[in-house]
């Protein structure tokens, strides 16, 4: 176990390295001059040397690759070119909006998406197919609602007409009512995007098992159908939700950018797109690398979390 | 059962296919007559192409309509409801959102059949070169596509624009970015499934070329599945772009895009609810049709599948 978590570690530090580069390449390849494109056509030269001073444009780039890497290594994600605070700093102070957002619709979604999933597969294997007709129709369509223009909707329902869920304002965790209530949209849309795709893995892995010998077994034992399906069938198709939930954190990181923009939520993906507008580079590029750090680590996690979840797979 | 699975463990395989839903179709079968056929006999599918049809052809034909101009400005007629007049509204400036919706369909569905295109056509040509070249190709693309898949591919696409800035061309190079390594691994193991056929043996036992082997066996026996998957990439692309509009980096105006309609409608969310809606809708159905379409695809391209 411990073992192959420092494998699987390992086997990841040639991705880190790329993600890396990719990262660090992104300033250089804005179009033209990076520092006359971030600064303006109308900068001063002197203000133009101080941003290539600053961003490290003045150096060979192999040299402003190895700088950037080593800063990287401590933690160092640069200054924000708007006031001059660390990026770290900018990026650790909005994260935690965007893991209790996030988390929140990951834990919602699982509850409602695992009990549907697997009452559809059940009542599909015992001939009655119009609750997996329903399921399979309603996950279809769900799955194609843009995110974003359902927060709108909803929106539009629930705040501007109900007066319900604010939509805007401070979101102060010592009031716990009303930071819930300020959050209750966001985490539904985003819970909302997900139930589509873990409730089909679920019939589809239920199905499955639903057809093993041991389940032919059980029940010729004459093990309750409840018995059946919470004991035997939903455990043993675990495995393939957890990778689901890996695999499906990446859209849910996608859907916070949007979920927190709608929201004014000031998670890392208002801080992300705030900082493209202002062609605040550095803030860019460490946002972004924190992202893909967050996939790759759950994407890490899922593969270790088979091992607990299922003692045959041998990793 | 698609022959991904022989590559992936069993729940790896049952979560990749519930992943990229409609399931991949069994290599083994390719176009034919009588596929059309059972492409069109299937409910579903046949809902899929009356909905997906006629919102391509109003796309087309939409600036030779008798519509008002979708940019024109009528101050007179600013945010006025749904009427016999105008379909869908008028926005803030007393633009007619049902011209912009068909105008924005052209955008929108021209960026997600390019994308759909791009990312299979590569995704085909390097997945193929990758299964049949030998282990220092493989590997070395197999590497690229796992560095672009350990991208959350929203996040791709967005810093992507963010470095080349707004438009068409970047929005669609910067979706198919986060399908083209999807679509390399599908096709190499496709291919790599079919290396193994008697056929396959039976062309090298008469040391057929390489290219014969590609264009007899491989592209034949794997373009069903492709085609599967780039209907779905189709759709997810159409609701990638109007992600990347909504937030500003996708589709600027006053180029009218889905995406880019709904963006604007948002500020006029309490007095003008249709500015947002009607886009909104056009996205769901356009992408669910493309869905059903992928199904369609999956079930009349092998028979083998269940009805």
């Amino acid at each position: 176990m411990g073992a192959y978590l420092r494998r699987r570690t390992l086997q990841t530090i040639p991705t880190l390295f790329g993600i890396v580069v990719v990262v660090f390449l992104m300033l250089r390849m804005l179009p033209g001059d990076p520092a006359v494109f971030i600064a303006g056509e109308n900068a001063s030269p002197e203000a133009l040397t101080a941003m290539r001073t600053n961003l490290g444009l003045d150096m060979p780039l192999h040299l402003q690759f190895l700088t950037y890497l080593g800063r990287i290594l401590q933690g160092n994600l640069g200054q924000s070119l708007m006031n001059g605070n660390p990026v770290a700093a900018i990026v650790a102070g909005a994260l935690p909006i965007t893991l209790v957002v996030g988390g929140l619709a990951l834990v919602l979604s699982f509850l409602i998406a695992i009990p549907l999933g697997a009452a559809a597969a059940f009542t599909a294997s015992r001939g009655h197919g119009a609750l997996d007709h329903g399921v399979m129709i309603a996950a279809l369509i769900v799955d194609t609602i843009p995110g974003f223009w359902l927060a709108l909707l909803l929106m539009l329902f629930f705040t501007l007409q109900l007066g319900m869920f604010p939509a805007t304002g401070a979101l102060d965790p010592t009031n716990p009512g009303a930071f819930l209530a300020r959050l209750t949209l966001p985490v539904a849309v985003l819970a909302i995007g997900q139930i589509a795709s873990v409730a089909r893995i679920t019939r589809t892995s239920v199905l499955e098992v639903l057809h093993e010998d041991y389940i032919r077994t059980a029940r010729s034992l004459g093990t309750p159908e409840w018995s059946v399906l919470f004991g035997h069938a939903l455990r043993n198709a675990a495995l393939p939700v957890v990778t689901i939930a890996g695999l499906s954190f990446g859209r849910l990181l996608g859907g916070t950018v949007l979920t927190e923009n709608i929201f004014a939520l000031p998670g890392m993906g208002t801080v992300l797109i705030n900082a493209i507008f202002s062609r605040d580079y550095p803030v860019v590029q460490g946002t972004i690398l924190l992202y893909t750090l967050m996939f790759v680590a759950v994407n890490i996690a899922t593969d270790v979390l088979y091992t607990r979840v299922d003692p045959r797979v041998q990793l | 059962m698609g022959m991904i699975e022989s590559t992936l463990s069993r729940p790896m395989a049952i979560a990749a296919t519930a992943i990229a839903r409609p399931a991949y179709a069994v290599p083994g079968f390719s176009l034919s007559l009588g596929a059309v056929g059972r492409f069109l006999s299937k409910p579903a599918t046949l809902i899929g192409v009356l909905v997906l049809a006629p919102m391509v052809i109003l796309a087309l034909v939409a600036p030779v309509l008798p519509l008002p101009d979708a940019n024109a400005p009528d101050v007179r007629s600013a945010l006025q409801p749904p009427s016999m007049s105008h379909f869908f509204g008028t926005d803030k400036l007393g633009r007619d959102i049902f011209a912009r919706v068909l105008m924005g369909a052209r955008v929108s569905l021209l960026i997600g059949f390019s994308v759909a295109a791009i990312a299979v056509v590569v995704g085909m040509a390097l997945g193929m070169l990758s299964a049949t070249l030998g282990r220092g190709v493989d590997s070395a693309v197999m590497a690229v596509v796992d560095l672009l898949l350990s991208f959350p591919s929203l996040l791709l696409a967005i810093g992507f624009v963010a470095v080349f800035g707004a438009g068409v061309v970047q929005v669609i190079v910067a979706i198919a970015l986060a399908d083209i390594p999807r679509a390399i691994r599908l096709q190499r193991s496709l291919a790599l499934g079919i290396r193994g056929r008697s056929y396959m043996d039976a062309a090298r036992l008469f040391s057929a070329p390489t290219w014969w082997l590609i264009c007899r066996h491989l592209l034949p026996n794997t373009i069903a599945s492709m085609l599967v998957v780039g209907s779905t990439y189709a759709a997810n692309a159409i609701l990638a772009e109007a992600a990347l509009s909504f937030l500003g980096l996708g589709i600027t105006p006053p180029t009218p895009s889905w995406g880019n309609i709904i963006s604007d409608g948002r500020r006029y969310l309490q007095d003008g609810w249709w500015i947002c809606t009607f886009p909104g809708v056009a996205i769901v159905l356009a992408a669910v049709s493309l869905h059903l379409l992928a199904d369609g695809f999956r079930h009349s391209l092998d028979p083998r599948a269940e009805a």
